[in-house]
């Protein structure tokens, strides 16, 4: 097994230890001291440490959620303790979005508060710390009311002010230094500990989901006033979880002045060091020094791209001496602009976050940087993502039962492909033609349907009273915007209906019109996914359903799918949920749009060779060929269940007989096979299967027409290398220089497309990237523009099929002698796997990878290579992984 | 307080600079009709309008007369005539709300059929099928529909003009700008409703669906901002649809532009399932105005000539907020949430009639009543200024048979006979055939009450069960 070249040993990535926070608090929590406070669930902590400024939230969880002091005078500060010596408002600067969001998906918190009240009189209650929106609406309040300490938590079941609360003991609330914690767990138990111990319990039934993500989060009063606390807060605490018994106890014992332990401290600035090192630095190392210092390149000796070789230096001894950029022959020659040579400075920006870098130590936290990984710059940016044509027509096919395919691709505009493939989220734009092809769409899928019967399916009620329509809307809308209905979305299609109503219209017009509405609704259009937490979130049951459904099916989720989400089990059974959509044969149909897509092929529908060149081109032989491939594909990944490298060299083809003539593959290996299902429709013949074994030149994804054709009608080196650099090896190189002729040179008598590929790697402007992907072409040089074999060129050139593979990351490069061999070498390969894992990753998500997900790729390449490195093995390794489970770090509000 | 806006600025409010010459035009064209020109006219429209507002004013408020909440419609008292004690027969179903079964019985004096259909025909209906036989000249609306409400469930709570098989008479146009297209918008809708309701319906459903894109560019929006930006785009093409699909195509020559939306909550956001919405009274009161401005205006061009005006439907729930004036002087402020400490629909204003004691001050119903008849005054003032006198020289007002009734608002549900006892009503002259110029204790039945209007507006049908005897109440006849 090929060790990971991302991570460090015995280390855990950055982004994995980002997104699975609370997992190692947890395991850490249960070593931590004694007199350490608890670290799991928390999401909000005030120590009130500093005396001037915003009051900060010292959890290090997320966006810190920070609180502003609006009436300094009535507040004192210093020693730890904030004062509160008349009305004051104290409120965060935003919405806690993060915090009500962990709260509201936990169904369970913690509210902690070390506190001397000012007196056992002030009533109201006083509010000591409270998310509300003012005196009768809130989230959760605790108060003092004389001499006990009430709680009011807003529940489905409970009123808008939270009403029945829970209160302590009469007499518990002194003013005396006192430990005040009222925990909610999931189930609804309620407890009020004073001082360590629980005094009253109490069930507050209902869930939290209808907590208001707007209301502030504010000390000693309500924003609208007339309900202040007065006395002495230490510390205030709040989780997203129930603290135990025995954890009340822990931080009761830990003190007004407790703190998360040493040893979690340090690891957390180990994280964000590392954190820096891999998103800040790195990216800046690699694009613009290892161009010329990497592992091939070694210009002057010098290979930044490992630790390692980083820390040893060049021919002139280390250039990294950490905590002295001074002495740093790096900084030195960046900053003086000597470095990069021949390239652009680097900004001024940069060059601080190096000289930063080093001074602080020159942590280094990667094993190896990869280019790869830094093609695309880190973004916040969460694009939602839009349902694309293909997955438009599936949703309505399985939601509904109607078949809107040919009106759906002649209406919609097709979607545009961006950074490798047309399902990439930030390119799905909305055009008008959208707007208007929805409404027609939608407009024609609900006058194909029997609406009664469709609506039966969910609900008997006819009416229309608020409940009866209430009923038909929920039940119905679960199913088409796949998910539950919300509060706003069913005010909206109750107003429809009564719209309808009142202009005389049935039960029927109405549920079509809602339908209608449904259908062009963001709920539907869009897979709407929480984005606003801090980076914090999970994805809700019903929203990892759809994530679910849409990278294994390319669909919605089936019934199953939501009734998991809605009983609260997905998560929890995902494993045996994914193996049953693996084996549905829509993850079979959705393998191929991968396919199809990534490779291109619709593009083969728009070939048009030179016709003197290429006579024996057709229509029917690029859509044969699309056929080939796709068939191929299916074959190799599902027929046979090989791993996905097995693309690169598995001699077997499956062609019609046009192709077939056209490869020239004798009748002898031809092997009886029936059509084809999944590529029936792309030709007009049957396919039948091909014994590549004794063919020459043939054999492997490569050497088939869709791919050959990339080249052009010159079977252009520098495109077909490319293409193997970018889609297999997943190589970087930059653009030309300059003022560089990039006009393709024409071959003749003695001059082939090899000899001027040579002239390009040799000249020393060009070479050092021409060098590392146009002798990957070079195995392909007897196939002509169109994919045609053959030994000599047009001019009588004797062609051949040696060269080389540079491996990214790697020294030197392996020489091979025939196509077949370099087909073996891919496909033995890991980076070649690794890529194609990678590409699988990138139409999963729908998303450019970048750094912060390079580490939990090589998880789920690891994970899938384990489990043989097939179809389903990385379909599986990727929906499990935390980029699926997960939700990528978020902005907060 | 809002501006009150003439039939020019009216336009120019709404549609603002973008208004075109060639509605004006066509308008004033049409609107001269009412004026000089139609002096020479030798019939005077037969005209109905049902106005209604929701909660109604308890029977024994309505005894103190113009000195009560009744006061705003002082200044039209030559005009009116106050009728006390109509008692509506019995038109509950099982399991339906009072406030419903009150607002269903106004104007038709029938129980409700269902939750969309009245039991029979409201009264302006059947004044119009008994004068205009064979339909209204070309070019008219049939029945207009009009009103601002947030209570929703239930059609008779807030439609009040029904066909005589008790479905409404046309579709509901809740916005201001609803009105206008309905009015102005198109010219060809005499002979049948059909397209016009089926674009209204089809742009409920864009204005569902504009929202939901709305709600998610909002700072409520669980989307993060590149997704924001992303749905923005989304709803600015929607925009750019619904100027297209709707707009470009109702436009006379030239081009008004379709009125900007509403500010207020309509459709499903309107009613958050009977838990009221959040109302500065200033907001209300000027889409009350516009609306009633531009419902005046269709009567006055001679566009409309039945259908209903709605003021808050029955058993409306608002949390309303601001200072109310009347007069020169500060009659309340609201803050109903506040007063009521209380929130959803507990903190609304429907509470005050709950709470309704004969013995106590009843302080902010009667401020809440009072603000409504104000408005209602408002709207009926705007049918009585001197440009919309008919060919008789009296105005519109004066030779309209223009209804106005609400539900019992005595708040006692567990009495339903009491709840629908002592609805109030006013009803204008009807050029001459009825009293006016004061306050009549009728102490009827509403379905006698109706009738009456009925036969005196020559109509042969009449409501209610043939069975049905009706008690003429000679006391509002001339």
């Amino acid at each position: 097994m090929p060790t990971s070249p991302h991570t460090l040993p015995g280390r855990i990535g950055l982004s994995l230890i980002l997104s699975t926070y609370s997992c190692l608090v947890a395991v850490h929590s249960e070593s931590v001291a004694a007199d350490d406070r608890v670290s799991e669930g928390l999401q909000v902590l005030y120590e009130f440490r500093g005396e001037k400024g915003d009051i900060v939230d010292s959890s290090g969880v997320g966006t810190p959620i920070n609180l502003s002091i609006r009436t300094a005078d009535a507040v004192e500060r210093g020693g730890g303790v904030l004062r509160l010596t008349g009305p004051a408002v104290i409120r965060s600067n935003k919405a806690p979005v993060r915090l009500t969001t962990a709260v509201r998906q936990s169904g369970a918190l913690t509210f902690e508060v070390w506190l001397t009240p000012a007196n056992n009189t002030q009533k109201g209650p006083a509010r000591i710390v409270t998310l509300s929106r003012d005196s009768v609406r809130r989230n959760v309040t605790v108060g003092q009311d004389g001499n006990r300490f009430d709680v009011r938590l807003r529940t489905e079941r409970t009123s808008e002010n939270g009403l029945p609360s829970l209160s302590s003991p009469k007499q518990s609330a002194r003013p005396t230094l006192t430990h005040v914690v009222y925990t909610r767990a999931a189930d609804g138990q309620a407890v009020i500990s004073i001082d360590g111990e629980p005094t009253e319990r109490k069930k507050v039934a209902g869930s939290l989901r209808n907590w208001d993500q707007e209301f502030p989060l504010a000390l000693a009063d309500e924003l609208s006033g007339e309900r202040p606390w007065l006395g002495e807060l230490h510390l205030v605490a709040i989780y997203s979880k129930a603290l135990s018994a025995e954890q009340v106890r822990q931080n009761f014992e830990a003190g007004p002045a407790g703190k998360l332990s040493a040893e979690l401290l340090a690891q957390r600035a180990r994280e964000a060091a590392a954190q820096h090192f891999e998103t800040a630095v790195a990216p800046i190392l690699a694009r613009n020094c290892l161009e010329c210092h990497d592992a091939a390149s070694r210009a002057g000796e010098l290979n930044l791209a490992t630790s390692a070789a980083a820390i040893k230096g060049g021919d002139g001894g280390p250039v990294i001496v950490p905590g002295r950029p001074e002495d740093s022959s790096l900084w030195l020659s960046v900053d003086s602009d000597a470095m990069p040579d021949d390239r652009p400075p680097l900004k001024d920006g940069e060059k601080a976050i190096l000289k930063e870098w080093i001074a602080a130590g020159a942590v280094w936290s990667l094993r190896e940087i990869d280019p790869a990984v830094y093609v695309h710059a880190p973004s916040d940016d969460h694009y939602v993502q839009r349902l694309t044509v293909d997955e438009y027509i599936q949703t309505v096919q399985q939601t509904l039962n109607v078949d809107i395919s040919s009106q759906a691709r002649r209406l919609l505009p097709p979607d545009l492909r961006a950074d490798g493939f047309s399902n990439t989220a930030y390119n799905l734009n909305v055009d008008l033609k959208h707007i208007d092809a929805w409404s027609k769409l939608a407009a024609e899928i609900v006058s194909r349907m029997e609406v009664d019967v469709f609506v039966k399916r969910f609900s008997n009620r006819r009416k229309f009273t608020d409940k009866d329509m209430e009923d038909v809307i929920l039940k119905t809308g679960r199913w088409v915007l796949r998910g539950p209905v919300t509060k706003q979305e069913l005010f909206a299609y109750r107003g429809i209906m009564t719209t309808v109503a009142g202009a005389g219209g049935t039960h029927t017009e109405a549920m079509e019109c809602v339908l209608e509405a449904m259908l062009q609704s963001p709920r539907f259009v869009y897979r709407i996914e929480q984005q606003r937490g801090g980076g914090t979130l999970r994805p809700s049951e019903f929203e990892l359903a759809s994530r679910l459904s849409y990278i294994i099916w390319g669909g919605p989720p089936d019934e199953k799918l939501l009734t998991a989400a809605a009983e609260g089990t997905l998560s929890r059974q995902l494993s045996a949920h994914v193996d049953r959509m693996l084996s549905d044969d829509r993850a079979r149909q959705h393998s191929q749009r991968f396919l199809n897509d990534w490779l291109h092929l619709d593009r083969l529908n728009n070939l048009q060779p030179n016709g003197e060149r290429y006579p024996d081109w057709s229509p029917e032989l690029a859509r044969d060929m699309q056929a080939e491939t796709l068939a191929y594909f299916d074959e190799v990944i599902w027929q046979r269940s090989l791993p996905l490298s097995a693309l690169m060299n598995t001699r077997m083809t499956l062609a019609t007989q046009r192709l077939a003539q056209f490869y020239r593959l004798p009748q002898s290996a031809a092997e009886p096979s029936a059509e084809t299902h999944a590529v029936a429709a792309h030709t007009d013949q049957r396919l039948q299967k091909y014994d590549l074994a004794g063919i020459p030149g043939r054999g492997g994804l490569l050497t088939q027409g869709s791919l050959l054709t990339v080249g052009g009608d010159d079977a252009s080196m520098v495109t077909r290398g490319l293409l193997v650099m970018h889609e297999l090896l997943r190589g970087v190189v930059n653009d030309p220089p300059p003022c560089v002729d990039t006009t393709p040179v024409p071959t003749r008598p003695g001059r082939t497309q090899r000899s001027i590929a040579m002239e390009r790697i040799s000249d020393a402007r060009c070479g050092g990237c021409h060098g590392r992907f146009e002798p990957l072409a070079f195995g392909l040089e007897k196939f002509d523009g169109i994919g045609r074999y053959r030994s000599e060129d047009e001019h009588g050139n004797r062609l051949r099929e040696d060269g080389e593979v540079l491996v990214p990351g790697t020294p030197a490069p392996v020489s091979y002698d025939t196509a077949g061999e370099l087909m073996d070498l891919l496909a033995e390969s890991d980076r070649v796997s690794q890529s194609l894992t990678w590409k699988v990753t990138q139409f999963a998500v729908g998303r450019p990878l970048a750094a912060a997900d390079a580490a939990i790729l090589d998880r789920i390449h690891r994970r899938a290579t384990a489990s043989g490195g097939t179809w389903t093995a990385t379909l599986r390794a990727i929906v499990t992984s935390e980029l699926v489970t997960g939700t990528r770090d978020s902005e907060s509000l | 307080m809002t501006k009150r806006i003439n039939r020019r600025t009216t336009l120019k409010g709404m549609g603002g600079a973008t208004i075109g010459l060639p509605l004006l035009e066509e308008m004033r064209a049409t609107a001269s009709l009412t004026g000089a020109a139609l002096a020479a006219a030798s019939d005077v429209p037969v005209r109905a309008f049902n106005v209604f507002f929701g909660l109604g004013i308890p029977a024994p408020l309505q005894q103190e007369g113009f000195d009560g909440v009744l006061e705003p419609l002082k200044p039209l008292r030559d005009k009116l005539l106050i009728l006390r004690g109509v008692d509506h027969v019995r038109a509950d179903q099982n399991g339906i709300n009072a406030h419903f079964d009150g607002a269903s019985a106004a104007f038709t004096a029938e129980a409700p059929d269902g939750e969309a259909r009245a039991g029979g025909p409201s009264i302006d209906q059947v004044v119009r099928h008994a004068h205009y036989t064979n339909g209204l000249p070309d070019g008219m609306v049939p029945t207009l529909n009009a009103g601002t409400f947030f209570r929703r469930s239930r059609v008779s709570r807030y439609v009040h003009s029904y066909n005589q098989d008790g479905t409404v008479a046309a579709t509901m146009q809740e916005r201001p700008r609803d009105v206008f297209d309905r009015v102005f918008g198109s010219l060809s809708l005499s002979t049948g409703d059909s397209d016009a309701r089926e674009k209204r319906i089809k742009r409920s459903i864009l204005d569902s669906v504009v929202d939901q894109y709305r709600f998610y560019t909002g700072e409520r929006s669980p989307l993060g901002n590149a997704s924001r930006a992303r749905v923005a785009d989304h709803l600015d093409r929607i925009r750019e649809y619904e100027q297209r699909a709707f707009h470009m195509k109702d436009s006379p020559k030239g081009g008004a532009s379709l009125p900007p939306r509403s500010r207020l909550a309509h459709g499903g956001a309107a009613d958050p399932g009977g838990q009221g919405i959040d109302m500065p009274l200033e907001d209300l009161v000027q889409e009350w105005r516009l609306l009633a401005d531009l419902y005046a205006l269709a009567i006055q061009t001679d566009r409309v000539r039945f259908g209903s005006l709605t003021f808050l439907a029955a058993g409306e729930r608002l949390r309303i907020t601001g200072d109310y004036r009347y007069d020169g002087r500060l009659v309340y402020q609201f803050d109903d949430a506040r007063q009521l400490n209380a929130s959803g629909d507990a903190g609304c204003s429907h509470e005050w009639w709950h709470r309704f004691n004969e013995k106590k001050k009843n302080e902010q119903l009667r401020a809440h009543a009072h603000m409504k008849l104000r408005e209602v005054a408002y709207f009926l003032s705007r049918l009585a200024e001197d440009d919309c006198r008919d060919a008789n020289g009296k105005t519109i007002l004066e030779n309209s048979m223009i209804t106005v009734s609400t539900e019992s608002g005595d708040g006692r549900h567990n009495d339903v006979k009491r709840e629908l006892s002592g609805v109030f009503h006013a009803i204008t002259p009807a050029n001459g055939r009825f009293r006016t110029g004061g306050i009549e204790d009728v102490n009827a039945e509403g379905i006698d009450v109706y009738n009456t209007m009925l036969t005196a507006m020559g109509s042969r049908q009449l409501l209610g069960s043939k069975d049905h005897k009706t008690q003429m109440i000679d006391a509002i006849r001339v």
